[in-house]
């Protein structure tokens, strides 16, 4: 399959070398900082590269054949993203991508200069990038995305963000900056203004779930405030089913089934995100079917729903991240699971917040574990929740889990915030997140 | 003939919680409820968010915090309710009001660009802006015992001198004075201010035990913590423990 893009592909050499002696730089600091502590060091080269040449970054994003598409908003955007790369390499393009890093420019130009020839050029047919509202709305100035795609705005209180006004008006800023396509959530209230306001000037895709999936969760979706209305027919891409691991998407009045890489509503959604980025990246070369193979081929999204076997038990591994994510996956849960795990760490500095999450669906908790096992334990009591044993210790907690019986119904399930996953996984010797590109 | 019980269930009004709740501070509405029920008797909570929202008995109410942005709204709720408001604090009814919750019960909130956001004037004293936001870990010494929460607020609160709930002992609390003790929150009759946020009465059971006693002594019942309770007390203690610790305190 051919794809055509703008036509800055061919634009002059001259000008590309322009960038030579900081690539260069860039790649010696590379290798001293790996010989200075080797695996590290990763975000140096950057720093260096960002001082001597700051044009460099925003020069090479903007020169992909296919342009940049920025996946932004409260949650969701790493799944979205990995989604939305296997659904685009399954058209057979050569994309790059990013892992989310804490500083966006100083990540990215390190991994950029693994990859860029001497004359700037890339190889690659488009970029897709994950950005985290504050980092983005900070380099968007910069950049000129084709397609921006938002997933949603969440109250997420010990997150440097206050209130959702100040993250619409980040994710606003960044959907400013698009030249082609800004992909929104129109079930999400900030975002479907969002997405009136800028319908003038750029053209505005649309997706949302129907009424009879919002119906199935009364709680909401986790959205800030939710839109009133849901999306009418014909105006975009709609989640009509999720149950689940399976799901059904409507493209133009054609429902195609996906299979999910893990059970839970927000993946739903973020499929639906991937897919409707797709086709505002692909035009006319999108193809729904292909898509949809790709989606479905997926494997689990590492350490949220993720299955893994360690010394022969199954166990179904679940990050809560936010209380809206928290939630979402309480009620998710496989009902009947019997032996549960929570692992709160010392990530979550604030007890208080995951108290608006209605915890009571879990029943019975074995283990509470992790830095802030007592005060997870006091709220799942005040839950009803009965909770076995609180053990701050997770290798203790870990090992007295893994030690029971296989559950008569339902898999081993354990709860963590990514420090408790990072405790888990390093314990139970698994691959760490960092390793995953 | 001795009543032992009342004959309906205890009713718990959870104020505004759709706005007032980004802490989770609708919960102590939970706290309340649940001990209540540990100790033998039936309990809702009632979430009002309008006039038309309310029960008929009112026995506690709990009034959260929220966003900055949610100021004019919850007011405005709130202004519909003023004379409830005003009905259940002159009748011994325990309120909790926490962080903006309580802002709002005052004369006023001074905000940041100047302007004065008026409040409901149930309570003594005004908000006023702040150099840099109070976030971290707080311990209150009080006649309820020693508190131990989570602070986060923009704001100061001055004219509660006369009545605070307890003196700061490490944290921020009402703000820096430059003279006297450091003091936090504030209390009238059984209204209780506080920048404790989250769940502070299932971290500080004594507290949450004060406000029942005075919920069941308005029925002329007496309420006697529930043994569900005593464990669950013990998890809080681990908890409220292990902040002190960690900044520099001794265990309790």
């Amino acid at each position: 399959m051919t794809v055509t893009g703008p036509t800055h592909r061919n634009t002059g050499f001259v000008r590309s070398l322009r960038y030579a002696p900081a690539i260069l730089i860039g790649r010696g600091v590379r290798v001293l900082a790996r010989w200075r502590k080797p695996g590290g060091g990763s975000a140096i080269p950057g720093v260096v590269v960002n001082r001597i040449a700051p044009g460099f970054l925003t020069t090479t994003l903007n020169g992909f054949p296919l342009g940049l598409v920025i996946v932004t908003g409260s949650s969701g955007k790493s799944t979205t993203t990995k989604m939305l790369v296997a659904v685009l390499r399954a058209h057979g393009l050569a994309v790059f991508t990013n892992q989310s890093t804490a500083n966006i420019s100083q990540g990215l130009t390190s991994a950029l200069l693994e990859r860029v020839s001497l004359s700037g050029r890339i190889t690659g047919d488009v970029a897709v990038l994950e950005m985290d509202e504050g980092h983005g709305a900070f380099i968007a100035a910069s950049l000129t995305p084709r397609v921006v795609a938002l997933t949603n705005v969440m109250v997420d209180q010990i997150d440097r963000f206050h209130d959702s006004e100040m993250v619409a008006a980040l994710l606003a800023k960044i959907a400013a900056r698009a030249a082609d396509t800004v992909v929104i959530n129109a079930d999400d209230r900030y975002l479907a203004d969002l997405g009136d306001a800028l319908e003038p000037t750029v053209p505005v895709a649309r997706y949302g779930v129907s009424a009879e999936v919002l119906a199935q969760y009364p709680r909401g979706l986790g959205y800030a405030e939710t839109a009133s209305t849901r999306l009418p027919p014909g105006t975009g891409m709609q989640l009509t089913r999720v149950l689940g691991r399976d799901a059904d998407v409507e493209f133009d009045s054609v429902a195609h089934s996906i299979r999910l890489p893990a059970r839970g509503i927000h993946y739903a959604v973020d499929a639906l995100t991937a897919l409707s980025t797709a086709q505002a990246t692909l035009g006319q070369h999108f193809d729904p079917a292909r898509a949809c193979a790709a989606l479905s081929a997926m494997p689990a999204v590492f350490g949220r729903g993720e299955v893994v076997t360690v010394g022969g038990k199954t166990i179904e591994f679940v990050l809560v991240q936010n209380p809206s994510s928290f939630q979402l996956n309480v009620d998710s849960l496989e009902s009947g699971t019997e032996q549960i795990l929570v692992i709160i760490g010392s990530d979550v500095r604030d007890p208080s917040y995951f108290w608006p999450v209605d915890t009571s669906g879990l029943g019975h908790v074995l283990i509470a574990s992790g830095l802030k096992a007592h005060d997870i334990a006091l709220q799942l009591a005040y839950d009803n929740v009965t909770v076995d044993r609180i053990e701050p210790d997770v290798p203790t907690a870990l090992d007295a889990f893994l030690a029971l019986p296989d559950p008569a119904s339902g898999v081993k399930t354990i709860i963590f915030s990514a420090d408790g996953m990072r405790r888990t996984r390093a314990h139970l010797g698994l691959v760490s997140n960092a390793g995953e590109s | 003939m001795t009543v032992t019980s009342l004959q309906r269930p205890f009713t718990v009004v959870s104020l505004l919680p759709r706005l007032l709740d980004t802490n989770g501070d609708a919960g102590n509405a939970r706290v309340l409820a649940q001990r209540i029920r540990w100790s033998g008797h039936d309990a809702q909570v009632v979430d009002v968010h309008s006039r038309a929202d309310l029960p008929e008995h009112v026995d506690a109410v709990s009034i959260g915090s929220g966003t900055d942005a949610a100021l004019v709204p919850a007011r405005d709720a709130l202004r519909t309710l003023v004379e409830d408001l005003r009905v259940w604090s002159n009748s011994g009814v325990p309120i909790l009001a926490v962080g903006t919750g309580w802002e709002l019960l005052s004369w006023g909130i001074d905000l940041a660009d100047g302007t004065v956001l008026e409040g409901l004037g149930l309570v003594a004293g005004q908000a006023v802006p702040r150099a840099t936001r109070a976030t971290d870990d707080i311990i209150v010494a009080s006649k309820y015992g020693r508190l131990i929460g989570f602070e986060n607020h923009a704001r100061d609160y001055v004219g509660a001198e006369a009545s605070p709930l307890g003196r700061v002992v490490y944290g921020t609390g009402n703000g820096d004075r430059t003279s006297g003790p450091r003091i936090e929150g504030l209390t009238m009759g059984e209204v209780f201010c506080t920048h404790l946020h989250g769940p502070v009465l299932a971290r500080n059971p004594a507290l949450a035990d004060h406000l029942l006693r005075a919920v069941f002594t308005r029925h002329g019942l007496e309420y006697l913590r529930g043994t569900a309770a005593e464990s669950v007390d013990e998890t809080a203690q681990a908890a409220r423990n292990q902040v002190a610790v960690r900044v520099g305190h001794s265990p309790e």
